[in-house]
């Protein structure tokens, strides 16, 4: 247990002691270290960048409820007894297992202005001219958010499968023989019944979803102009690109608090259900 | 009659999920096959000779690509291993052990994966640079040899097993030690394959950390380094490509291995 226990203290409880102190200074690289007091929060509030980098972070929330309704579906369609089912399994949990940046250029092929999902828009007549998807301040945060939710259902899908295994076939045997439509079935038992699960679940994707680095970084790099900076891209670049340490670590702390408050609303929000 | 056409339709729909969920993956091995592709060029002019490892055989020739999978095999598997071992090793007394404050430990522990990864980075390579492990393997590897996400895994693995084992292992005069490799671990298998499953993509396609800690790009790993040859090789998509699917290739490997013990595991995890 100590091992264990000592690296967590270094390299995880030891950031978030430290980067308290450390906000409050105008560290960098160069040069010694001066208490600054609110100084970096100040700035924080009036950084137009932050606020917007804050503010897509906070739009990204939108896709939990997306990713969970979906990976739901699919983990109900998928407990059923049939041919093939873990075939299907496995070729929806495919995304999930590749990496971020194999996904990355994948998809940032496929959705460039003469890549295929242009084409067979354009062959389909749903649009009638191309679209740079990842270079129009219009769609590119949409497309990430997209990105994310394909590449993250079949994480969910798992868990809930997992879940399913213990609601007994007889209560839904029992709902249908009632004439229940599988629609009511699945919002009325299956969801109350995983209720645990979705919890874990919406908390997990709400963190990631705010926390979200990963796309934008390797798509977007926060562009076009500061419409996919999310506020970990922005924290990341004050810290390994400008090497504003005292600064990057004030924006962590409120970041931290956000994401603390969000955490604290879903688990409120379940618990008065 | 009516079942039948609701089998059908069922099957479709799945189908066409699976192509949207796995699709782009096969465009991309079939871009990967074909020598001088132009990845704008779809629908490709395929026949069958057409059809070459080219793109591969380039890949580890003029970039090198086998030691960038040496270097990914090295990390990923320390910290596969060490994870496995740490994360049962510290859950293990916190769901079965009795000591004072143990509750607020697991508390505190948990509480801390609210922590954006980006700002624990920061502090992290102040300390790996102190430590003077800047540009070292072990400096990537150990901030991520045990993971709060693993130790949760581990501990809701171990309160699902009765007192009683341990109690009658001690009846035999065992050592806790003893107890704890010998009857307790065989008995946690599905939820250690879910740990090595989740702790091996996750190192396996790691990217950033290693750049921040590598300077020399040679000690990359794949992720890492196929972000730089999606920069200097854009031109090539055969490469890229071919390259990408290489990197895809062992994770796969990996899950269809634990893939039986997988959803065992995960449920073992829910339970708690």
């Amino acid at each position: 247990m100590l091992p264990g226990l000592l690296i967590l203290a270094v390299f995880v409880f030891w950031p978030l002691i430290y980067s308290i102190p450390l906000a409050f200074t105008d560290y960098s690289v160069v040069g010694d270290m001066h208490f600054v007091g609110m100084k970096n929060f100040q700035k924080a509030f009036s950084d137009s960048d932050f606020i917007a980098a804050l503010k897509n972070s906070i739009q990204y929330v939108i896709i939990v409820p997306i990713i969970q309704l979906i990976s739901l579906a699919f983990a109900v369609a998928l407990n059923q007894k049939m041919r093939g089912v873990k075939v299907f399994r496995t070729l929806f949990y495919f995304p999930v297992i590749t990496s971020t940046v194999a996904v990355s250029i994948v998809w940032s092929w496929l959705l460039s202005s003469g890549g295929l999902i242009n084409k067979i828009l354009l062959g389909t007549n749903i649009l009638s001219e191309k679209i740079s998807w990842l270079s129009n301040d219009q769609t590119a945060l949409w497309v990430l958010m997209f990105i994310t939710t394909w590449k993250g259902v079949g994480y969910y899908m798992v868990i809930y499968l997992a879940g399913l295994q213990s609601v007994p076939g007889e209560l839904t045997e029992a709902a249908r023989i009632d004439r229940a439509s599988s629609i009511q079935i699945f919002f009325k038992i299956l969801i109350p019944m995983l209720k645990p699960q979705v919890v874990m679940c919406s908390l997990m994707s709400v963190m990631s979803a705010i926390k979200v680095f990963d796309e934008p970084f390797v798509l977007t790099k926060g562009g076009p102009g500061n419409s996919t900076l999310t506020a970990s891209l922005y924290i990341y670049q004050k810290g390994f690109q400008n090497f504003d340490f005292g600064y990057a670590a004030a924006l962590s702390l409120i970041l931290s608090v956000i994401i603390l408050f969000f955490s604290l609303f879903v688990k409120l929000y379940n618990r008065k259900k | 009659m009516n079942r039948k056409i609701k089998k059908t339709f069922t099957y479709l729909i799945l189908i066409c999920i699976s192509v949207i969920m796995v699709g782009p993956f096969l465009w991309l091995l079939l871009s990967s096959l074909l020598p001088n592709t132009n990845v704008y060029d779809f629908p490709y002019n395929v026949k069958l000779q057409s059809f070459s490892i080219s793109n591969f055989t380039g890949v580890f020739e003029f970039v090198d690509f086998g030691s960038y999978i040496w270097n990914t095999v090295l990390i990923s598997g320390a910290s596969v291993f060490l994870n496995a071992l740490i994360a049962s090793m510290t859950a293990y007394p916190l769901a079965k052990l009795n000591f004072k404050g143990k509750d607020i430990l697991f508390t505190i522990i948990i509480s801390a994966m609210i922590i954006p990864s980006t700002a624990a980075m920061v502090v992290n390579y102040l300390t790996i640079t102190k430590l003077g492990l800047s540009d070292s393997y072990l400096g990537v590897i150990l901030p991520t040899s045990v993971t709060i996400f693993n130790i949760f895994n581990m501990r809701q693995a171990f309160l699902n097993i009765p007192d009683s084992i341990r109690e009658s292992g001690r009846m035999d005069g065992a050592s806790e030690l003893r107890i704890f490799f010998s009857l307790i671990m065989p008995m946690v298998k599905p939820s250690i394959a879910v740990v090595v499953l989740f702790q091996f993509m996750a190192s396996w396609n790691d990217f950033l950390w290693p750049m921040i800690v590598l300077n020399s790009t040679n000690k990359y790993p794949l992720s890492a380094a196929l972000t730089m040859l999606n920069g200097q090789f854009a031109y090539n998509f055969g490469w890229v490509a071919a390259g990408t699917v290489l990197s895809i290739l062992p994770t796969l490997f990996i899950f269809v291995l634990t893939q039986d013990m997988f959803v065992d595991g995960v449920s073992g995890a829910n339970k708690g």
